[in-house]
């Protein structure tokens, strides 16, 4: 008896799990030799890593997998291993290229970090200043005005068309949705042409905070309006029903249950708005007129924002400039990063998330 | 015949016609719901009986396309009358679910509120309505000790009866119920038919149901829906529950009460 | 109960339109809001619309078809045809490269990847899209440039018989090639996205009654879920090649802006793209300059929009579900 149904549990037939001795190791070798062979090759004969990525080791890794693969499963062992190959390239290559970013980002960008750098600002300020002197103190309070205006006047807008689309029955709602979805791809550059020839060249207003404000508001406006649209779509039709039964008026019926239901995915949606604007440039440096010195009045006169910093110190080109430019630059990816994470701490509420149906 | 002995037309439909865009699902309905009693609707799934009973509050129209014809009369007003704010049908008409849905940002005592505060009126003494309310639902007792805790944190029975508690503290005329039992144990489905008869000595009550025990248990009269090969849901027989299901007149009638189709 | 024959039922108009005053007032302000987003849009083109006119005017269609941009003359001849194709190159070499990328990424997300290692990778596609552009443009300009230089060089040196990879000048910093492989990085997440939606929503079914077939993992891949996902990987590389098109401030770092046509030299220091062109030039146009980049903003705005609108449509399609 006992016999029977060690028997039976036992994975017997399946070859994919089929574990034993010799197969064990022509996988490890597939999977070792190759990166193992390819590193060997590119540091005697002194090649550049990435060539050495790219010319040795994903063929390698392709005629040792693919050789391996059909020794154990014939064809079909041969072209599951090419796309797993594949596959895990180009992830590896995306990763690879991320985290490029990130680590260059960090490095030069730390090395510039100090107190100094954060707390003041950029007057009497030269491209060849020595780094301790000077920072971007003014910028950041710039970009927080800036954006911050800018979330002001954008949030109730998208979240009121995100209403819009699904509280209401309005017949132009597809229409909406569409341009919405293609203002998403609106160049930034033409957002700030916009505002430049709307208002600069038009003498309604100077380059100042507003105008860079008002740049900003067409990138910001359809990344609230989306996010809020998914975030109220996941309330469960079932509570407006509950509601509307009960005798509420359409607007009571969103006030006091569609919108604390929604809450999260409404902050969510703020959040990667500031996300989607916070590092804009373009649109800044056609519409802002950066200075070098601490203005809170966005209103009227100069003001500075990180992006516009950045850019500037850049094209200064000197090597302290473009030391500056990286610290800018670390502290934009911060600031992105802490979004990222409230997003991703936020989640939204999971228990008004219904799983996925699949038809 | 079955010919009912009406104490007090307390709502009537009149000819009512059911459309979902061009399609005609429902056709000259007329039935009549005496005052304080209960009446059970039943069919075959795609009959109308929901799409009829979301008509009776106004309900129905929130679906885009959709029509109708006829009328529904409170205490002898068209609730569908020139003037009639849909939002006012709805407070004397209320509504249970198929689905429990509980307010889930809400306590167990808001969602008893909530009616009141949805429709922008006053909450006086609320601690006492949110207790006869639950009493009158029977679940206090099971509640009572928990009342700021989530709604979602209850059973899907005792949801149910949250639900019917909260219709019950907007001291509704009349209770529609479409299927509220279908989702949930017989234990519960006991205890809801409890509430049923009791609360029907206030209020006039509506139930779909598919569950020919259930609708010979609780309700006084019987209407049976039936749509046939493409024609629009109609009444086929309606009359006191005694009758419809021990003496029905139409052959059809007897088929389904005795589970020959459907 | 024979039905009888009578008069078609009267139907009754039912309350589609709130009454309520509160409702009205709510409806109100969302719909001005939604309609606020069709102004805006109208607004856009028309501001640019009216700058860009004497431009339009005085050039005609040469503006587009010309490639000329000279400044010496009165008044000063303004083509930006270079500039157009430069940034039609880029996208295209960006969407050639970011295509496989983003295939590979959503197919390891939704298919291939244990969960935790589904739910890294998410993370870091999601992270590259929350990057802004201007750090990465800063990245290609000091660390990826030289890296991708060194690719060219290879290429030009071995295949450098083709048209594509030749090299006359022996100039390779700035090229189209450095730019099209920033485009990619840029918009990899956006084809990602799109295409993972599309796996995610697939029918499990129909991918377990090919393996059922016998189908194994590649060729369920190529003859299932490819052909399945298509409208949605069209609609997404759309979406990121509009995005490519848009691209300015990374590409006004790595690339070297000339009206010198460059076809398909991909490896030249030569190249174009309107967004950055416009970035470059406004700072000290003249005023009439300054018509023709509000002109080349007009070309830049209806062309994404179509592509964006045509994306959308797709992607729409794509997903039925989504109603
Ligand atoms: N929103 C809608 N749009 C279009 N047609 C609908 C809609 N709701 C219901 N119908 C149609 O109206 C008819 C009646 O549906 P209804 O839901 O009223 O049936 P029912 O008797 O309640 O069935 P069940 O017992 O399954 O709940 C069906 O043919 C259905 O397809
Ligand atoms: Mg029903």
């Amino acid at each position: 008896m006992a016999q029977v149904i060690a028997a039976k549990t036992r994975p017997t037939s399946a070859p994919w799990k089929r574990r034993n001795s010799r197969n064990i190791l022509l996988v490890t070798l597939a999977s070792v030799l190759p990166a193992a062979v390819a590193a060997a090759v590119t540091v005697l004969l002194g090649l550049d890593g990435a060539i050495g990525l790219l010319v040795l080791f994903v063929p390698l890794q392709l005629i040792a997998s693919v050789g391996i693969g059909g020794y154990l499963f014939k064809k079909r062992g041969r072209q599951d291993a090419a796309l797993i190959v594949f596959t895990v390239f180009f992830t590896v290559l995306v990763a690879v290229l991320l985290s490029s970013v990130l680590v260059a980002v960090f490095e030069a960008g730390l090395r510039m970090m100090r107190w100094s750098f954060i707390s003041q600002n950029a007057t009497y300020i030269s491209p060849t200043t020595s780094l301790d002197y000077g920072g971007l103190g003014h910028a950041v309070l710039g970009s927080i005005l800036v954006v911050g205006f800018t979330t002001l006047v954008t949030v109730p807008l998208g979240i009121g068309v995100a209403i819009y689309l699904t509280e209401s029955r309005a017949s132009g709602r597809n229409f909406i949705r569409s341009l919405i979805q293609s203002m998403s791809g609106l160049p930034s550059v033409v957002s700030g042409l916009f505002i430049y020839s709307a208002m600069i060249v038009t003498h309604w207003s100077g380059q100042s905070g507003i105008t860079g404000s008002l740049a900003l508001m067409p990138l910001m406006l359809p990344t609230v309006a989306r996010v809020c649209e998914e975030a109220l779509r996941l309330v469960p039709t079932d509570l407006r029903s509950a509601a509307l039964g009960l005798g509420a008026p359409n607007y009571r019926m969103f006030l006091q249950v569609v919108l604390p239901a929604a809450k999260s995915g409404i902050v969510t949606a703020v959040l990667l708005g500031v996300a989607r604007i916070i590092g804009e440039t373009a649109p800044l440096l056609l519409t802002v007129n950066p200075s070098a010195g601490t203005n809170l009045n966005i209103f009227a006169g100069q003001i500075e924002t990180l992006p516009t910093y950045l850019f500037g110190n850049l094209s200064l080109s000197t090597d302290y400039s473009v030391q500056r430019a990286w610290g800018a630059a670390l502290i934009v990816l911060f600031l992105v990063l802490i979004i990222f994470t409230l997003t991703r701490a936020i989640g939204g509420n999971k228990q008004l998330k219904t799983p996925k149906k699949r038809k | 015949m079955t010919q009912l002995i009406t104490p007090q037309a307390h709502l009537r439909s009149e000819d009512i016609n059911v459309w979902f865009g061009e399609r005609h699902v429902l056709s000259d309905v007329n039935l009549t719901f005496p005052e304080n009693q209960v009446t059970a609707l039943i069919g075959p799934s795609g009959c109308g009986k929901s799409t009829f009973i979301r008509t009776l509050n106004r309900m129905h129209e929130l679906i885009p396309g959709a029509g109708l014809s006829g009328a529904v009369l409170l205490d002898g007003q068209d609730i569908y009358g020139d003037g009639v704010n849909p939002v006012d049908v709805r407070i004397k008409i209320g509504m249970v679910f198929q689905k429990p849905n509980p307010f889930p940002t809400m306590s167990i005592k808001e969602n008893i509120l909530s009616g009141l505060k949805l429709s922008g009126r006053k909450v006086t003494n609320a601690d006492e309505l949110v207790e006869t309310s639950l009493r009158r639902a029977s679940i206090w007792n099971e509640v009572k000790d928990r009342l700021n805790e989530p709604a979602i944190s209850l059973s899907g029975g005792q949801q149910q009866r949250l639900c019917i508690a909260r219709s019950l503290a907007m001291e509704p005329q009349v209770l529609l119920m479409d299927e509220p039992c279908s989702a949930l144990d017989p234990g519960s489905t006991r205890r809801i038919e409890e509430t049923i008869e009791e609360i029907s000595e206030s209020m006039t009550i509506v139930i779909v149901t598919h569950n020919m025990q259930q609708a010979q248990r609780v309700s006084q009269q019987t209407a049976f829906f039936l749509a046939e090969d493409g024609n629009p849901g109609t009444v086929v027989e309606f009359g006191a529950t005694e009758d419809v299901f021990n003496r029905p007149i139409d052959p059809r009638t007897n088929d389904y009460v005795n589970g020959h189709f459907g | 109960m024979p039905v009888e024959t009578k008069p078609a039922p009267q139907r009754r108009r039912l309350t589609v339109k709130p009454t309520l005053l509160g409702d009205r007032i709510f409806f109100g302000i969302t719909t001005g809001t939604a309609y606020f987003s069709i102004v805006l849009v109208v607004l856009v083109l028309i501001f640019l619309m009216i700058r860009a006119w004497p431009a339009f005017q005085h050039e005609g269609i040469g503006f587009i078809t010309g490639s000329k941009w000279d400044d010496s003359v009165q008044p000063m001849i303004m083509q930006i045809f270079p500039m157009l194709y430069g940034s039609i190159l880029l996208a295209i070499l960006g969407v050639i490269l970011a295509v496989p990328m983003a295939i590979a990424l959503a197919y390891l997300i939704e298919f291939l990847a244990p969960k935790p290692i589904a739910r890294v990778v998410t993370l870091l596609v999601d992270l590259l899209a929350a990057l802004p552009s201007v750090v990465i443009g800063l990245w290609g300009l000091f660390v990826f440039s030289p890296v991708a230089e060194g690719w060219a060089k290879l290429l030009n040196h071995y295949l450098g018989w083709l048209p594509l990879f030749a090299n006359t000048s022996g100039n390779f910093s700035r090229s189209p090639f450095i730019a099209g492989w920033i485009v990619a990085v840029m918009i990899v997440p956006i084809i990602t996205s799109v295409t993972r939606e599309i796996f995610s929503q697939m029918d499990r079914d129909l991918i377990n009654a090919a393996k059922a077939l016998g189908g194994s993992m590649a060729s369920t891949f190529t003859k299932v879920i490819l052909p399945t996902a298509s409208g949605g990987i069209v609609g997404g590389t759309l979406l990121g090649l509009g995005r490519a098109l848009g691209e300015t401030v990374a590409i006004f770092f790595v690339l070297n802006l000339s009206f010198d046509i460059n076809w398909a030299d991909l490896t030249e220091a030569r190249g174009g793209s309107i967004a950055s062109m416009i970035l470059g030039k406004l700072g000290n146009a003249s005023d009439y300059e300054r018509s023709g980049l509000m002109a080349a903003g007009v070309v830049l705005f209806i062309t994404t929009l179509l592509i964006n609108f045509l994306a959308g449509y797709i992607v729409n399609r794509a997903q039925p579900w989504r109603k």
